[in-house]
């Protein structure tokens, strides 16, 4: 169960997650000093480092089961320079002993460079990395690694190509592990409005934080769907004229097939009111106009299972409605002045910058395709990364990952090199130092 | 604490309070007043309605935090540490210098080391010399390239713009045909055995010649040298003919040759254990099952007869992991 404070700020405790809380508690921690002072026994100071140490390493994971994972042997590598290796054969690191080879070191030197060790200590929790919901984490397919434990549990991560419901499941050197992408998607994107939030902060006043910058990219996400269904309608409009002249004899209208006409319809009518749902910043008329067209399509839709239907007079009769429709009277008023204007103007567009128009054009549609709008998603779309992401955004060196599909190798265990450790930790080192001896009891 | 001792004024406020017909019909002195304005006869302080650490959070978030809400492209955008005058571009966690987020290959670097293995046919280990990719990263991006172009060709969707999104989050290293590429990775880095890491009182002589191999039997006598025990040997060998004048050309062409041999070698070897075990092994094809027996010497059995691959190894031992609240997690997934 997750503890009830979990991203608190007054006993902050680090965590591994994307949250603003998270990030705040990290900004403002500081070296926790333990054994600076003498006020701490040893074991008080080991308690307390191995507590702050667990809260972030897999604080879902029971404390027995870390401690059987627990392996007091630390894995490192060392660099070995192969034109180094090719001149010399190691003989030389034993000569020289009280043969006057060895460097004197320079007593009167006013500053020692400090030697750069090995920071054995920040791989105490290498094991814990080894995890199958850790690993999803740390290949940034979930927000927290609570999150991949779910997508582990709930069937979504596949071990070399087999569903593997264990987060427990301790990753191999080689294994590919791959997150369904519809979930990746929904644990980065930016999250869908919550509409009983909504209401309650209307009723409330608006107080939000930051809610400005939304209003105004839901502001042309609002736009961008009423194009949409300008577009719609057009095609619908297109559409109508071509199979007009087969309609003018009597006896086939009865036959005629309205179900795409029915469906396309419905889809219109489901857009309107997601708009409805999810838009905040519509002002009261706009919504009271989309809830009008909402009612006088209804009866259209039910004139589409009559016998004596007719596509043409019904896609007139909603082009009228779409064109009443003013959502955001500046932007439509706007749109067509634009398309006159560049109609006007591909005429005196010399070649070059209609290929650049042309290519700008594509690159659009492009884009549209790889991330169109759909209301069916449970994130929103089209997909933005969610807020706070960046500064968590790392790759361990140990993961192999193709974002594209959502996939992954762990190539080796982490390892330790000179001045730097793999596994990732938000503590200072002698922290990490002190929570390693507490582990090591016993043993 | 010691019981509250009602002062006149308290006690005259409560009474107001229950005697107000406006309010509600209950008496509640627990309730906190709303604003001081509202209750100026009340001795209780108005409850602040942020605690401190809240203001503090709030004021951080909307001020200087508010750079970490969106990303902006064109590089890392990570926590800077208290008292640190120069950007912070690799290190995620302020109080942690030894974890830095370090490049991760581009779109382009991959495709290009996919095209160079599977359409040019070059080994693992030349391009993990050329580009300074770690063998099996190389191995790693193959395989993964070679899933996202199964997903294209079967018109599965791809997850691009979160690719791009992450990709523009992190710091990138990419590779290009026409120039010089630096390394992406040191690529010859050697495990530390735990043997090694032992001291030892190891007399010799002074006038030995103690090399790497002298060592490595120093600290067990099955220990290879370190020569033998990098990913890379092929490259020393190739340092060594440099050294010893041969010209580039022809150093590069015989390590490639030799980078070819031994992964034909290790690719022999493998075919070589899988006709062995197919050799002891007899398939019987039913209409549902294909039935496999497999040649074993029963007699095999350690010297206690409780060997790990013998039969019967258990004999007597319950296998806790059937009972109930037990569930198996697999060690390995082939």
């Amino acid at each position: 169960m997750k503890p009830r404070r979990y991203h608190g700020l007054k006993r902050p405790r680090l965590r591994q997650t994307w949250n603003k809380y998270n990030l705040f508690n990290i900004w403002r921690s500081r070296d926790p000093k333990l054994g600076k002072g003498d006020m701490e026994t040893f074991f008080q100071q080991k308690w307390k480092a191995k507590g702050m140490l667990r809260d972030y390493h897999g604080e879902h994971v029971v404390e027995r089961k870390w401690v059987r994972m627990f392996s007091r042997r630390l894995l490192s590598v060392a660099e070995m320079d192969p034109k180094y290796m090719a001149a010399f054969d190691g003989s030389e690191l034993a000569a020289g002993r009280g043969s006057g080879k060895e460097e004197r070191p320079d007593w009167g030197a006013k500053i020692v460079p400090k030697r750069v060790q090995t920071p054995y200590m920040q791989m105490t929790f290498a094991p814990m990395e080894r995890r199958l919901d850790i690993a999803v984490f740390r290949a940034m397919f979930a927000s927290s690694a609570r999150q991949a434990r779910q997508f582990c549990v709930h069937g979504a991560v596949k071990v070399n190509g087999k569903v593997m419901p264990y987060p427990a499941y301790r990753l191999n050197p080689g294994d590919m592990f791959q997150v369904d992408p519809e979930r990746v998607l929904y644990a980065t994107g930016m999250p869908k409005p919550d509409p009983n939030k909504q209401k309650k902060k209307k009723s409330s006043g608006q107080n939000a934080e930051g809610e400005s910058e939304e209003a105004t990219e839901e502001g042309a996400e609002a736009e961008a769907e009423a194009a949409a269904e300008g577009e719609a309608a057009e095609t619908k409009e297109a559409e109508a004229p071509e199979q007009d002249p087969e309609t003018t004899d009597a006896p086939e209208p009865v036959k005629q097939d309205m179900k795409p006409t029915r469906k396309q319809l419905l889809a219109i009518v489901e857009q309107a009111k997601a708009v409805l749902n999810e838009q905040s910043d519509l002002g009261v008329r706009q919504k009271q106009q989309v809830r009008k067209f909402i009612k006088e399509v209804r009866p259209l839709v039910s004139r589409t299972g009559r016998a004596d239907a007719s596509q043409t007079e019904i896609a007139e009769e909603l082009s009228n409605l779409v064109a009443d429709l003013r959502l955001s009277g500046s932007s439509d008023d706007a749109a067509p002045a634009t398309t006159e204007q560049s109609r006007d103007t591909f005429d005196d567009l010399s070649k070059d910058e209609f290929k650049l128009l042309s290519k700008r054009i594509a690159e659009y549609v492009r884009e549209e395709e790889e991330n169109p709008w759909d209301p069916t998603k449970p994130y929103k779309t089209p997909w933005r990364p969610r807020p706070y992401m960046a500064p968590f955004a790392f790759i361990p060196k140990y993961l192999e990952v193709n974002h594209n599909i959502c996939a992954a190798v762990y190539l080796r265990h982490p390892v330790a090199r000179v001045g730097s450790a793999e596994v990732p930790t938000p503590f200072p080192e002698s922290v990490s130092q002190l929570a390693f001896n507490w582990y090591l009891r016993r043993r | 604490m010691p019981p509250r001792i009602p002062g006149p004024s308290t006690v005259s406020s409560a009474l107001s309070r229950c005697t107000v017909p406006s309010a509600s019909s209950r008496c509640q002195p627990q309730q906190w007043p709303a604003t001081q304005s509202k209750a100026s006869f009340s001795t209780t302080p108005a409850r602040p309605r942020f605690t401190k650490i809240r203001r503090v959070f709030r004021n951080w978030i909307n001020g200087p935090g508010a750079v970490f809400r969106n990303h902006r492209p064109g590089g890392t955008n990570y926590l800077q540490p208290p008292n640190d005058v120069i950007r912070n571009v690799d290190r995620p966690f302020p109080l942690n210098p030894h974890f830095k987020s370090q490049p991760v290959l581009d779109d382009r670097a991959r495709e290009f080391i996919w095209s160079k293995i599977i359409r040019e046919g070059e080994t693992v280990k030349a391009v993990s010399a050329e580009l300074g990719v770690d063998i099996r990263r190389v191995a790693a991006i193959v395989r993964l390239k070679e899933v996202e172009k199964d997903w294209i060709a079967e018109g599965k969707k791809l997850a691009k713009p979160y690719a791009r999104a992450v990709l523009g989050m992190l710091p990138t290293h990419t590779f290009r045909e026409d120039r010089r590429n630096e390394p992406f990775e040191p690529i010859n880095e050697l495990h530390v055995h735990p043997y090694t890491t032992k001291q030892i009182f190891w007399p010799t002589s002074e006038s030995r010649h103690f090399t790497r191999a002298d060592a490595a039997k120093a600290f067990h006598p099955k220990l290879l040298s370190a020569d033998e025990r990098v990913p890379h040997p092929e490259l020393i060998q190739m340092e060594k003919e440099l050294l010893q004048g041969r010209p580039l050309w022809d150093a590069s062409v015989r390590f490639k040759e030799s980078a070819m041999e031994s992964e034909r070698k290790a690719a022999d070897k493998q075919l070589a254990k899988a006709a062995l075990e197919e050799k002891f092994t007899t398939r019987v094809h039913s209409d549902r099952f294909e039935f496999r027996f497999k040649q074993i010497n029963s007699e095999n059995v350690g010297p206690k007869g409780r060997a790990r691959h013998a039969v019967g190894w258990r004999y007597g031992a319950p296998y806790y992991d059937r009972s109930k609240g037990e569930i198996k997690i697999p060690t390995s997934v082939p």
